[in-house]
């Protein structure tokens, strides 16, 4: 990813997740976590974004909508998967209305829900990796 | 058609009683369940589906509309003389006959190749404009979908289209083990998990005769209490948000940061996910539990002194986003909504796990942002108290959970068991049969509130939409299962 060394924008899109995920995210941006502060940012528009972001079993109603966000973020970008569920691995699994995360991610941040310091470290770890970007 | 089930229903209603659930089986029969507010006595309604079809409340009882419309998506049973039947969690996207609840489905449906839209409801005429927002936000946010109707700045109509999270929940835990049961349960929503913990551990309990010991419901209050204050602070943190208060906003952000981490401490999780269970409560700490109230208290007073003294904040909350005390009884509104339009009801005071530690409902009388933002502020304090006296007791206690309790095999029954949950009442109604969940049925207060909210945003300027949704709060997770 040495395109984000310095600065990753990324876009959240929830699909189903249970709010846990998304409070997490939200404490990156407090002060005890400051994300800002190494060049990583919430963007309220896909075509401000460098990644998708999403947390979540993948809800059936939400599937068209991240395939849309994902289609408005301009290359290169990344996929994100925040938490198990997105993962690929959490409880809701089973469940008749979901679709097994995110497919193809780019990176994966496990935990249920990923303690935010962690997420932090790896995301800033991808920001520095060369790994090349995949879409 | 049986019209007892009208009578029985408004009846009860009339006496004030609370509703826990109305829910359907798929073995063709209804039922309503209510709770006498003050006895906490719970009274049964039954009635049989007939031809596939049920007598509608909703015109008599608006509250239970959208219990009405999922009944009707999920098992196909018809709510006669309903008058709004369209789908609620049914999207375009479903198998024609597909009826979750009906049939338990054994592989994922074929989902149709369309758009999950369900028409909105808007208003027409010369000059209105339609916003629609979501499902996907600008922020940090649940997914839902808000159609807006709009004359000028003025909203005029909200139509909300929720159920965008919409997992399965209560088809996943049928034919559930009790050992399968908690892992799902505690993940329902990250905002009231030790509620629904709490609720699956009592409804077990209850279907086997055990009662807990008093150390096993002082850990369990301490918990429940200590996801109170969480979910508050969170709360706190997000409505200065909504105004632009980043200093308010940010040190209740960091007072939240500080009670996870030492709730992660004693319990290891931020969350406290997976901390009670059937006969179980994960272990307390009462001397850490004591200093980590300390702790919050020394940054409570101050910041609670800045918002209280801040005249403009109070000014923007004040007259915006306003429910009534008559629309919150007419649709069963729960929890700090309603307790902040001056309906007094708060589930803590009927629950035998706070034995005689009295909890007192804290109540306000505006309906508006102001009234909820003071409710949670008086309710942190009050959940402080209520720790820091468990804790006391605690200490004096044995050591709960040393040797757990376990469920005996094959018990059945069913059962409508309750908490009050950060968001208000929160009721689970689970049969089961020789050891398996044959239905499990989830009525969170924020189902309740949602169409609270949409009567409640009408008239402001849409520009108070976030403010006014934030005061509410509602977690979506809970809603859409």
């Amino acid at each position: 990813m040495s395109h984000i060394r310095h600065s990753l924008q990324i876009r959240h899109v929830d699909a189903g997740s249970c709010n846990g995920c998304e409070q997490e995210l939200t404490a990156l941006t407090s002060a005890a976590y400051d994300f800002q502060h190494v060049g990583l940012d919430w963007v309220a528009s896909p075509r401000h974004a460098d990644a998708l972001l999403v947390t979540g079993p993948m809800s059936d109603p939400m599937v068209r909508p991240v395939e849309r966000v994902w289609a408005a973020i301009p290359s290169p970008k990344w996929r994100i998967a925040f938490g198990d569920c997105a993962a690929g691995c959490g409880v809701f699994q089973p469940a008749y209305g979901t679709h097994g995360g995110l497919p193809e991610a780019d990176l994966v941040i496990r935990g249920c829900p990923p303690e935010p310091g962690a997420a932090l470290q790896q995301l800033r770890d991808a920001m520095r990796s060369t790994t090349p970007p995949q879409s | 058609m049986d019209n007892s089930w009208i009578r029985q229903n408004v009846a009860l209603k009339e006496a004030h009683a609370e509703l826990l659930t109305l829910t359907a089986t798929r073995n063709q029969s209804m039922r309503a369940t209510w709770l006498d507010p003050v006895s906490g006595r719970q009274e049964l309604v039954i009635v049989e589906v007939c031809q596939e079809r049920f007598p509608s409340l909703t015109s008599v009882l608006p509250e239970v509309a959208w219990d009405e419309r999922e009944i009707h998506d999920v098992f196909g049973y018809v709510p006669e003389g309903h008058p709004n039947p369209r789908p609620l969690l049914r999207t375009p996207r479903w198998p024609e006959n597909f009826r979750p609840l009906r049939e338990r489905p054994d592989v994922r449906p074929t989902w149709q190749d369309a758009d999950p839209d369900n028409p909105a409801l808007t208003v027409e005429g010369n000059g209105v404009t339609v916003m629609k927002v979501g499902p996907t936000h600008a922020g940090i946010i649940e997914s839902g979908h808000f159609v807006f109707s709009l004359m000028g700045e003025n909203v005029l109509h909200l139509d909300t289209h929720l159920f965008q999270n919409h997992r399965g929940v209560e088809s996943l835990l049928e034919s559930q083990t009790v050992d399968g049961v908690a892992s799902i349960v505690t993940r329902i929503c990250a905002a009231d998990t030790v509620s629904h913990q709490t609720n699956w551990a009592l409804a077990v309990e209850a279907l086997s005769g055990y009662e807990a010991e008093a150390a096993v419901s002082l850990g369990r209050v301490v918990l429940l209490e200590s996801e109170r204050v969480l979910s508050h602070l969170n709360d706190l943190a997000q409505i200065p948000a909504g105004v632009g208060f980043q200093v308010a906003h940010q040190q209740a952000l960091a007072m939240k940061e500080d009670w996870q981490r030492g709730l992660q401490g004693m319990y290891g999780h931020r969350f406290l996910f997976d901390t009670v269970r059937p006969g179980w409560v994960a272990p307390p700490d009462p001397e850490n539990l004591l200093r980590l109230v300390y702790a919050l208290r020394r940054a409570w007073t101050p910041w609670q002194h800045l918002v209280e003294g801040h005249h403009g904040f109070n000014d923007r909350m004040a007259d915006v986003g306003v429910t009534t005390h008559a629309d919150v009884v007419r649709f069963g509104g729960q929890g700090v909504v309603s307790r902040a339009a001056g309906k007094g009801f708060d589930a803590r005071t009927l629950l035998p796990l706070y034995q005689d530690l009295r909890p007192v409902p804290v109540v306000e009388s505006g309906g508006d942002v102001r009234a909820r933002f003071n409710v949670r502020v008086r309710e942190v304090e009050a959940s402080l108290r209520l720790i820091e006296d468990a804790a006391a007791r605690l200490r004096r206690e044995t050591a709960a959970g040393d040797i757990p309790w376990s469920p005996q095999d094959g018990h059945s029954g069913q059962v409508a068991v309750y908490t009050e949950s950060p968001h208000g009442l929160n009721v689970h109604d689970v049969t089961m049969d020789n050891g398996r969940v044959v239905r499990y049925h989830i009525r969170a207060a924020t189902y309740r509130n949602w169409p609270l909210l949409a009567h409640a945003v009408p008239g402001n300027a849409v520009a108070d939409f976030p403010l006014i949704n934030k005061s509410f709060e509602l977690c979506y997770s809970c809603a859409d299962r």
